[in-house]
């Protein structure tokens, strides 16, 4: 029986456990770890600045999207469309302060080209400012639906909107646009929300776009975490793929 | 070893042949316990890709006090599951320490979990931390089982608050009992709330049922072994109250009686939990050495009147019906490494000693009981002691205060002078607190190594 010294025992536990938990949370990088490997930012990057807000008055034919919030800050886009065709992208809002200005003039260039050059919201998010861009390709997926039909897609194309799917977090709605016998795209018109549904959304849906349009069916494995939201998708992507007679 | 009487080498080393101490499974327990809690931060650094800010670094500061007070709260029930290996083992004592200790533990991680969460929510949600009690109000109306986890809490914050030292003292123990077993009610009130708002589980089917696994398992040896072991204990030995006999002024011995008690396999210096139903005494339970090596007919053990259960005991009349529970402790034969072994006790800390006295396998001269106690009037079971002793060619001695009141001398040179080989001793031990605590200096002053002296103390 050793002596048993309270004050010291409290003493040491606390300041292990306060050490142990600022410890693990400054190991912690501020970033994707991914960025780390893909090594420094340009540093060009800075002198990209994209002017953001106040600019002029929009061209003819912008759509502008929806604001989506995302950890550091809300994200918005805007297109120009002319012909059918997305000739500008631009970010009117972008997370601000701190380590978000490197990421903002990291990540929003290269994602305005892109959209520019595949017309669509599916493009890979950009390391080391994924939440910004996951923002962006939300706000542009939104911008996107917003297009002038008919414009943007060829005459033959129909656009489908699947049964509204009930899961346990909320609906799910899938819409898709079939274009000579395959899906062109497919967008979640209805998600869960809400305390961890918003994540959980961010995370699925996307992938579940992308593997919508390219396997051109419902067979298409859940997202591991999503696997609710995975689920009603599907139900529902089913449901459309059935109007569309095949 | 020299000192052996003639003849006595060969039923020495028949006794050495049956010494096999069991190393006390505590450090494997503690590294498993680490290795859970390294587990649990694993999981918790695999989810998190990164923090942004301060309010990230807040929010997952509490993320992870979250994830372990909800790992810890499990082996804080676990603790108190009287799971054999626990009780016989390690040894009753040092699991109640550790259940008390992060017990508390587990308590400030709770609160440290509450207030750092409601502080980083309401810092993603644009507020301040002065609004962090509306922000707290917010989430438990709207995120899932936040309700539930909210009572949990509260129960959580009352049950540490009446094992505050102070005010527990003032409290009936049967109160501070029953309040206690609320405990139950507040961990499976707030297990939800971690399933479903909890970042890792909710997202994790992997982690979730690892968490479920652990709880799950917790449940059930709580169920076997405080539920169905101590019924099916009962309902086969169906033990009553044989006689009731005053030892000392102020000590009785107790003798149960029940069918194949042998066949519970108590053994000297384990104690049972003994509830006795009679009026006003069904809704406590109370540990008591067995103070004789169980018969397959009878029990027995011996109680100090100190309180007010110990004191009812004297009334209880012969045919009263015994609840046990038991049986634990590891103040056993088990723990002995060496061939010699002083027996320390003080005052009604004799009662396991006694048991052990009589059953420590041992040729003459192998056993010695130092018997420590006010007055010669107090040394109860003396005379049992005696013939023990006579019959075994044990050594009996005894401490009392000299008639001016003057208290014994156990000093590292008195314990020399008469045990001279006292450093070759095992020492079990059992007494009050600061008795315990300077026989324990004295004993390591004469070169006894502290994993030899055994000791069983129910303070915390």
């Amino acid at each position: 029986m050793r002596k048993s010294h309270p004050v010291r025992r409290v003493v040491l536990a606390t300041a292990a456990t306060v050490s142990g938990v600022v410890l693990l949370l400054t190991l912690k990088p501020a970033s994707d770890p991914a960025s780390a490997a893909a090594g420094a930012p340009p540093p060009s990057a800075a002198g990209q600045q994209e002017p953001q807000g106040g600019a002029g008055a929009p061209a003819a034919g912008t759509v502008t999207g929806d604001a989506v919030r995302t950890q550091y800050g809300p994200v918005q886009v805007r297109i120009t469309v002319s012909g059918g065709k997305i000739t500008k992208a631009e970010a009117v809002q972008a997370p601000k302060g701190g380590t978000s200005d490197q990421k903002t003039a990291l990540a929003i260039p290269r994602l305005n080209q892109a959209a520019v050059a595949t017309g669509s919201a599916r493009i890979d998010t950009v390391s080391g400012a994924t939440y910004t861009s996951e923002g962006y390709l939300k706000s542009l997926q939104s911008a996107l639906d917003r297009m002038p039909k008919g414009g943007s897609a060829p005459s033959a194309s129909r656009v489908l909107t699947g049964k509204v799917a009930r899961t346990q977090y909320g609906p799910v709605q899938v819409r898709i646009t079939v274009s000579g016998g395959k899906i062109t795209k497919a967008e979640a018109v209805q998600a869960p929300k809400g305390g961890t549904s918003d994540q959980k959304t961010a995370l699925a849906v996307p992938r579940l776009n992308q593997a919508a349009v390219a396997t051109g069916s419902a067979r298409i494995d859940t997202v591991s975490g999503a696997t609710y939201t995975s689920e009603g998708y599907l139900k529902s992507l089913q449901s459309a793929l059935d109007q569309a007679g095949g | 070893m020299t000192t052996t009487l003639a003849g006595g080498r060969a039923a020495r080393r028949q006794t050495m042949r049956r010494i096999r101490p069991r190393r006390s499974p505590a450090v494997p327990l503690l590294l498993a316990v680490w290795a859970g809690a390294a587990a649990v931060l694993w999981l918790w650094w695999r989810d998190t890709p990164s923090i942004a800010d301060d309010g990230g670094r807040i929010l997952n500061a509490g993320r992870i006090t979250g994830l372990l007070a909800g790992y810890l709260m499990a082996l804080v029930v676990l603790q108190m599951a009287r799971v054999p290996a626990l009780e016989r083992r390690v040894g009753s004592d040092r699991v109640a320490r550790w259940h008390a200790m992060s017990g508390r533990y587990t308590l400030c991680l709770v609160l440290a979990h509450v207030f750092l969460i409601m502080w980083g929510y309401a810092l993603q949600a644009g507020r301040s931390l002065g609004d962090i009690v509306a922000q707290t109000v917010d989430s438990v109306e709207q995120l899932p089982d936040m309700g539930k986890a909210a009572i949990g809490t509260g129960l959580f914050l009352l049950i540490g608050l009446i094992s505050v030292g102070g005010i527990r003292r003032r409290l009936p123990y049967d109160t501070w009992y029953h309040v206690h077993l609320l405990t139950y009610a507040a961990v499976f009130l707030t297990f939800w709330h971690q399933i479903s708002t909890g970042n890792d589980f909710a997202v994790e089917p992997v982690a979730r049922t690892f968490w479920y696994a652990l709880y799950g398992s917790v449940t059930a040896l709580v169920l076997w072994y405080r539920v169905l072991t101590p019924v099916r204990l009962n309902l086969r030995h169906r033990m009553r109250v044989e006689a009731v006999v005053e030892e000392t002024p102020g000590i009785v011995s107790v003798l149960i009686g029940g069918r194949r008690l042998h066949r519970m396999g108590a053994e000297a210096g384990q104690f049972f939990r003994w509830r006795f139903l009679a009026p006003g005494m069904r809704f406590s339970s109370h540990p008591y050495s067995l103070s004789a090596a169980p018969r397959p007919d009878m029990l027995r053990i011996t109680v100090k009147a100190i309180g007010d259960h110990s004191a009812r005991l004297r009334e209880l009349t012969p045919g009263t019906k015994v609840w046990a529970e038991g049986p634990y402790g590891a103040l056993t034969a088990q723990r002995r490494s060496r061939g010699k072994v002083l027996l320390v006790a003080g005052g009604v800390g004799i009662t396991p000693m006694r048991a052990l006295f009589e059953t420590l396998p041992g040729a003459a001269g192998d056993i010695t009981l130092l018997y420590r106690a006010d007055t010669t009037q107090d040394l109860a079971l003396w005379d049992e002691l005696a013939a023990i002793a006579e019959a075994r060619g044990a050594r009996l001695m005894y401490a009392v205060n000299s008639p001016q009141g003057e208290r014994p001398d156990i000093s590292v040179e008195n314990l020399r002078r008469k045990i001279p080989d006292i450093d070759r001793h095992d020492v079990f031990m059992c007494g009050p607190p600061g008795f315990a605590q300077s026989v324990f200096e004295a004993l390591r002053g004469a070169g006894v190594p502290a994993r030899r002296i055994h000791h069983e103390s129910f303070e915390m």
